[in-house]
């Protein structure tokens, strides 16, 4: 088993790291929205094979809420918003940088998350430090999407980016973490990204777009 | 044994390089409804400047004489030196990759040199379209070639086509990752729209053929389609040679040609069809697409190193 099982969650969090590149770059919002989903499925799998790798029978139950609150519910909030926000939300934002620049700058922060977790003690295993590795850029590609996006929509993805960055590292770091632990990491995104929909749709809804550049001259 | 194999292939891909690019023309015909020339044109084009008496420009030098036999020469060499039929290099010296490299480089300079060297004032422009691309592919090509060099722990492509073909290249996914950005920058270096050398739509893009006649520029056009089907091969053999012959058996030789030559194809279909869907871009706003493919590469160069 752990002859094909780490190899595999770490092949996974590769797939995570592929995923999250193409829900930044994705041209519309529709797309980012299925892409996040298909995204959060391979988290769903990595959590779900470290739970055979470690048999923790806790990372099952995870694997279950985060395809129940992530594949499901959050795309499912997020393309519900877009429907509500209507025409504003399909005008051309384009990012601020170049997005194929954004494939390289990718790179080197996965590069330089290795570097910072090379020195790491993993209680599960040493195996899966790449993995670890990918956890932590996904904070950073999150911040990316976060800072290199105009539209306040796709901003949100940045922060499910940074979300499903957090379930994977407190799978690697935790495995034995029950349920309720849990409650704070993963099912929380569920309320964040109802609470930031709102928000944006609100913004829509009186201001008429959605660029984060136009928003700021809202003041006071 | 394997230098006949190699001869042959290399005969083999010169032989065929017009009728691929001839079907590549039937088929943007198709897209296009129209009925397009036979898929024999490019060999009715090639009979004709041979026959033609070559007329040269007034003022160009030895380097214009010189380019297109070494255009050609050269990827008739690295057509000898790849692993196609079987997994691994019918002449190893010829299947190392910084050789293959250069020998994609030398004709890439010679061609920018004659378009110097020609006394027209488009062709210099042509040929910095074409160092261009050049500049902006080759990095991609060479960091995807480090990845699997170091994955395999060969330089030599012969051992990578083995390695992959027994799914023993390791790490797999930074493999895969090197793979897609290879296909990429083969797609650019093919010359495919947009980063194509035109047949006769504008003088600018055509650059240094412009200057040519007869003979010589039946070598070069021959050469253009020869190079496309030697960077397709490069793909298929290092990361797709699932299917040639690990031995020199002549049923497994003969199931290797015929398993190399359907993968050429399919390759050239899907190029094919890419293509039509594109449009031509200014040179300036090329290194927008190519920016992609080095972030793709350098992304497999990170998995590489983390190890996934």
């Amino acid at each position: 088993m752990d002859m094909i099982g780490y190899p595999l969650v770490n092949a996974l969090g590769a797939c995570l790291i592929i995923t999250s590149m193409t829900v930044v770059l994705a041209k519309t919002m529709r797309a980012s929205a299925f892409l996040y989903s298909f995204q959060s499925l391979m988290l769903v799998a990595i959590l779900a094979s470290l739970g055979f790798v470690t048999s923790s029978s806790e990372l099952f139950t995870w694997s279950a809420t985060a395809f129940v609150t992530k594949v499901v519910l959050v795309p499912a909030i997020l393309l519900f918003t877009l429907k509500k926000i209507g025409g504003d939300a399909h005008a051309d934002l384009l990012p601020k940088i170049n997005s194929m620049k954004a494939v390289a700058l990718v790179a080197v922060e996965v590069f330089v998350c290795f570097v910072a977790v090379s020195g790491i003690e993993l209680p599960t295993a040493a195996e899966v430090k790449p993995t670890l590795a990918v956890a932590l850029a996904h904070f950073f590609i999150g911040l990316t999407c976060i800072v290199i996006q105009r539209s306040i929509f796709k901003q949100i993805f940045g922060y499910c980016l940074m979300e499903n960055g957090s379930h994977v590292a407190l799978a690697l770091l935790a495995p034995q973490a029950p349920e309720l632990v849990e409650i704070g990491v993963a099912t929380d995104a569920i309320f964040a990204v109802i609470i930031l929909s709102v928000l944006v749709w609100r913004m829509g809804h009186y201001a008429h777009t959605l660029d984060a550049d136009d928003l700021c001259e809202l003041k006071g | 044994m394997t230098i006949i194999i190699a001869i042959l292939q290399a005969i083999l891909l010169v032989v065929v390089a017009p009728l691929i690019s001839g079907i590549a023309r039937k088929i943007r015909a198709k897209m296009h409804s129209r009925k397009g020339t036979s898929i024999l044109q490019d060999y009715y084009d090639l009979a004709k400047l041979m026959k033609r008496s070559e007329v040269r420009e007034g003022g160009s030098g030895i380097i214009s004489r010189l380019m297109p036999p070494i255009f050609l020469g050269c990827f008739v060499l690295i057509a000898a030196g790849l692993p196609l039929v079987m997994q691994a290099c019918p002449i190893p010296m010829l299947g190392d990759m910084i050789t293959i490299l250069y020998l994609m480089a030398l004709p890439r300079f010679m061609f920018a040199l004659a378009s110097i060297d020609s006394a027209g004032s488009y062709t210099a422009i042509g040929g910095i379209r074409e160092l261009l691309v050049g500049v902006l592919v080759e990095p991609s090509l060479i960091l995807v070639l480090f990845v699997m060099a170091s994955a395999v722990g060969s330089t030599n492509v012969g051992l990578m086509s083995t390695a992959v073909a027994n799914l023993q290249a390791t790490p797999l996914v930074a493999v895969v990752v090197a793979g897609v950005a290879c296909a990429m920058a083969c797609y650019i270096e093919m010359g495919k729209l947009p980063f194509d050398m035109a047949e006769a739509e504008q003088e600018i893009q055509e650059g240094p053929l412009a200057a040519y006649s007869g003979p010589s520029l039946a070598m070069l056009k021959l050469g253009v389609s020869l190079k496309q089907v030697v960077v397709a091969s490069l793909l298929v053999c290092i990361f797709l040679p699932f299917g040639s012959a690990p031995t020199l058996a002549p049923l497994d030789i003969l199931i290797g040609f015929l398993v190399f030559v359907a993968k050429v194809l399919v390759v050239f279909l899907i190029a094919s069809v890419i293509e039509n869907s594109a449009m031509r871009a200014r040179y300036k706003i090329l290194g927008r697409y190519t920016w992609f493919v080095v972030g793709i590469a350098s992304l497999s160069l990170v998995f590489l190193i983390i190890g996934i």
